[in-house]
């Protein structure tokens, strides 16, 4: 049975450097993967890739067996808000907004009608325990309560793989544990898969397994030493 | 810092640097250009009649407005005043943000410059590129000089190409175009704060007063009772007086459209926010109301502009009531016709006056398409963020298109009215003959004496001139949906995820 | 830290059986390496050879099993001069890791040595996963948390050490042979 999602032999350069030089990457239904790295092993390239954000300049990225390199730029923003979920480290929550109407947006975009988004929202908040700030300003918050709004509107359309790019780098331990903690529960109970990317190894450690990037090839050893594969 | 330095630093650049540079020196080569059409005006030679040293009129040009002295001054005051909006634009291109530049500002303050020397080195972009764009305006404009030096069947000139600007307002121009635009650039960057860690927009959260929608109330309503209130007046107020106090009154009104930009903006965005039902709406209904004053000084220059527009639309129909109503009664007594030549001349020059108001607007609109602009790139990161989160940039434009016409619609319609009641105010008829003739000594000469001659007057409703009222507002708006398309172009530009590098 | 300091401070509660120390031990310290009945007796053997401890009552049979212990005046001395001192920042490093470590990089053929460093930093991202796991689980206590949460640090910091020791290694390997 094929993985929910595979990447094969990806390839991505940013102008004249490249960041990805072939990497096979799988995750299946339910799975926690965590991609780990010094910085500068493309190990946010990937995610990017997989989560079609970005296209590969080479190899295939495929979701349920289809190849998203053929979708085109609107059905890939559609699968984004609806069977994927991202969540980076931060800069995610629209400014202008408060956060009730920020978790609302997919929800809206998919074209839900404003009070069931509104109660949608707010259910979800509550469950990342901010409910009582669904009507602050993101600027009224702090990092850890911005971060917990974030991680509810990537999951408020129960997405099937959630995407998390260093989502505790900028939280201190304490809270950065609680929302890992959280986002791990509840991908267990919808059944979602998570790709994590991280380059703390206790971060990583929250995931069922591992891979590790080098200079955008992965890295069997973890410790950038060279083995046969 | 040492001006090779400075030089080298205020050139270095990437794509939106380069379109910059080239918007800073298209708007000063204009500048440039309508500078010299000034000085060359103010050039012409002011002659005298050798028998009684008065003013003589330069024969040789066919245009009223050049040959007679009088008039001259007027015609290089409006080019200067014209010059001002190109000039402000010019300067107002320093607002045209761009993530490399926030960065190298950004390091330049982390390597040890003070703020007032980063601001210093962004207007020192600006003044160069304006300085290219003055020299080739300069050079378009001794170009144009040759191409339109023609002369008429009767041998007059229509331009003044016969005169050269003197050496020293050539050299004013060119030196004072890239200076004025560095010194307007760095007094529009006064809310930019630039810190090591970034670049930082200041952003005037405080949300508009009332006061200003109930001026436009006022404004618009008031000169409907004029007429009215004018009844009333006229009792305690002497006529001259009350005029000034329907003046003023129409004045604040017009005042109160201007400063009230940023109310409209806000309640456009309650509005929007309130009633909208797709997610672009909201977005564009939260964005007015947590920045309303953005682009607000260039929209008020738009109204302004529209104001002043849609009051000579109402003058030039005033005028051609009157002459209208003259000639209709003339005709009636079996008189000549006046002179065609003078009347055609005052409508002429209504219309360069409405050539003036159409450059302004455009010069305004493009203004608030540097505003756009630069409101799109300091929030690129945020719809960098939404696009990868799977919003359409579809929807994204769309809250950009709303942000943009929802306050602008209701304003351009405010500003027209206000525009149009200034005059409907004054007068809503034209008397065009009357007066009265006698033959006869001054003793026969009194009112039923049969020496006197009573003229007929002939009063004209004066219309109200909806179709260039349309036009006016129809094309402001067309051209306000020209700079949604240039913004929309940015849009995608901006979150175009490759360049991006997103954290 | 010995043993005895830890009997002291579960006595230090109340006085108990020997049977209930041991359970004590097991609950409060888990993710420890349970105690042994004989360590507990022999512990406590010791403990009241130097008054720190004393039988406090005794079970119709009497018997090692049967004797309830009591900490002492001395006793909750000791505990106190204990629980007030600093550990040293270990002086001097014992790991059996580090010694591996360094002796497989400098002596033993290169295949060995990266098969050997591998094999352990799997070995050890496994044990982090199974600590972390303990964290995220909802029936877990905040003492299984603390408890999981040390090691995983101490997992972590091996980690670290590891790869900079890797870095370091490869200097040395290389001013050696030039």
């Amino acid at each position: 049975m094929t993985a929910l999602l595979q990447g094969i032999g990806l390839q991505r350069s940013y102008g004249p450097t490249p960041a990805l030089r072939g990497i096979d990457f799988e995750i299946g239904a339910g799975e926690i993967v965590a991609v780990t790295g010094p910085s500068g092993c493309g190990k946010s390239t990937l995610l990017h890739c997989l989560a079609g954000i970005l296209r590969v300049d080479a190899g295939e990225v495929r979701y349920r067996d289809q190849d998203l390199g053929l979708w085109s730029e609107a059905n890939r923003s559609k699968l984004r808000r609806t069977e994927f979920g991202v969540l980076f480290q931060f800069g995610q929550l629209v400014p202008e907004l408060t956060a009730a109407e920020n978790v609302a947006l997919p929800l809206l975009l998919a074209g839900s009608g404003r009070r069931e988004a509104r109660k949608a929202a707010t259910l979800w908040l509550g469950r990342f325990g901010v409910g009582d700030l669904a009507d602050q300003l993101p600027g009224k918050m702090s990092g850890g309560q911005q971060q917990r709004c974030a991680v509810a509107r990537a999951l408020v359309t129960e997405p099937k793989v959630l995407f998390a790019d260093e989502p505790t780098g900028a939280l201190d331990a304490l809270t950065g544990e609680q929302v890992l903690t959280e986002i791990v529960h509840i991908a267990r109970e919808q059944g979602a898969s998570v790709v994590l990317v991280t380059h703390d190894a206790q971060i990583a450690a929250y995931a069922d397994r591992e891979i590790t990037l080098r200079d955008g090839v992965v890295d069997r050893s973890g410790l950038g030493l060279e083995i046969g594969s | 810092m040492k001006t090779a330095t400075l030089a080298k630093l205020a050139v270095a650049g990437s794509r939106t640097d380069k379109f910059r540079m080239a918007f800073t020196a298209v708007s000063s080569a204009l500048a440039a250009v309508v500078l010299l059409a000034a000085a060359t005006v103010a050039a012409v030679p002011e002659l005298v009649n050798p028998d009684d040293g008065s003013d003589k009129w330069n024969e040789q040009y066919s245009s009223t407005l050049i040959r007679e002295p009088g008039l001259r001054p007027g015609v290089v005051l409006t080019l200067l005043l014209l010059a001002v909006p190109v000039l402000f634009l010019a300067g107002q291109s320093i607002r045209f943000g761009s993530p490399a530049r926030d960065r190298r500002l950004a390091a330049m303050r982390l390597a040890g410059a003070t703020p007032g020397q980063a601001v210093l080195i962004a207007a020192t972009e600006t003044a160069v590129a304006a300085l290219l764009g003055s020299i080739v305006g300069t050079g378009a404009f001794l170009l144009l000089r040759v191409l339109l030096d023609r002369r008429n069947a009767d041998g007059t000139l229509p331009l003044p190409t016969d005169v050269l600007p003197s050496a020293l307002a050539v050299t004013g121009v060119l030196v004072l175009v890239p200076v004025l635009a560095a010194l307007i650039g760095a007094f529009l960057l006064r809310r930019v704060i630039i810190t090591p860690l970034g670049v930082v927009r200041r952003v005037r959260t405080r949300s508009p007063r009332l006061w200003p929608g109930v001026l436009i109330l006022v404004g618009v309503f008031a000169p409907l009772l004029i007429r009215r209130l004018g009844e009333v007046l006229a009792r305690w107020i002497s006529g001259d007086l009350m005029l000034v106090v329907a003046f003023v009154a129409v004045l604040l009104a017009a005042v109160a459209v201007i400063v009230g930009t940023g109310w409209i903006a806000y309640t456009a965005g309650r509005l929007l926010h309130r009633f909208g039902r797709r997610p672009a709406m909201l977005l564009a209904g939260r964005q007015l109301m947590a920045d309303p004053w953005n682009g607000s000084r260039t929209l008020a220059a738009l109204l302004a502009a529209l104001v002043v527009g849609a009051g000579v639309l109402g003058y030039r129909a005033f005028m051609q009531t009157e002459l209208a109503a003259r000639d209709e009664a003339w005709a009636a007594r079996g008189d000549v016709i006046g002179d065609p030549g003078l009347d055609s001349f005052y409508l002429n020059s209504v219309d360069l006056v409405r050539i003036a108001v159409a450059v302004g607007v455009v010069v305004a609109a493009a203004g608030i398409m540097v505003a756009l602009a630069e409101s799109i790139v300091s929030r690129r990161r945020t719809y960098a963020g939404l696009v990868a989160a799977g919003v359409p940039r579809r929807v994204l434009g769309a809250s950009i298109a709303w942000q943009t016409l929802a306050p602008l619609v209701p304003a351009v319609l405010v500003a027209l009215t206000v525009g149009v009641s200034l005059l409907r105010g004054v007068a809503t008829t034209a008397t065009g003959g009357g007066g009265a003739s006698c033959s006869g000594t001054e003793a026969e000469c009194f009112e039923g004496s049969p020496n006197w001659v009573q003229y007929p007057e002939v009063t004209k409703a004066v219309p109200v001139p909806l179709g260039d009222l349309l036009l006016l507002g129809g094309g402001a708006v067309a051209i306000m949906l020209v700079v949604v398309g240039v913004g929309l172009v940015l849009l995608r530009s901006s979150t175009d995820l490759d360049e991006l590098r997103v954290a | 830290m010995s043993t005895s300091h830890l009997m002291l401070g579960l006595l230090s509660v109340g006085p108990q059986h020997g049977y209930d120390l041991k359970r004590a031990h097991d609950e409060r310290l888990p993710q420890a390496k349970p105690l042994a009945f004989g360590q507990v007796y022999a512990t406590l053997g010791r403990l009241e050879r130097d008054g720190l401890v004393e039988q406090a009552g005794q079970d119709r049979d009497g018997g090692p099993d049967r004797t309830t212990y009591a900490i002492t005046a001395a006793g909750r001395e000791k505990l106190g001069e204990w629980l007030a001192a600093v550990e040293p920042p270990a002086p001097y490093v014992n790991s059996v890791l580090f010694a591996k470590v360094v002796v497989s990089l400098l002596a033993s053929g290169a295949t060995a040595a990266t098969d050997y460093l591998v094999a352990q930093r799997a070995a050890h991202t496994t044990r982090m996963r199974e600590l972390t796991a303990v964290k995220t689980t909802r029936e877990s206590t905040a003492g299984d948390i603390v408890a999981a949460d040390y090691a995983i640090a101490h997992l972590d910091a091996d980690l670290r050490w590891l790869q900079a020791t890797l870095l370091r290694i490869t200097d040395l390997h290389r001013e050696v042979t030039a």
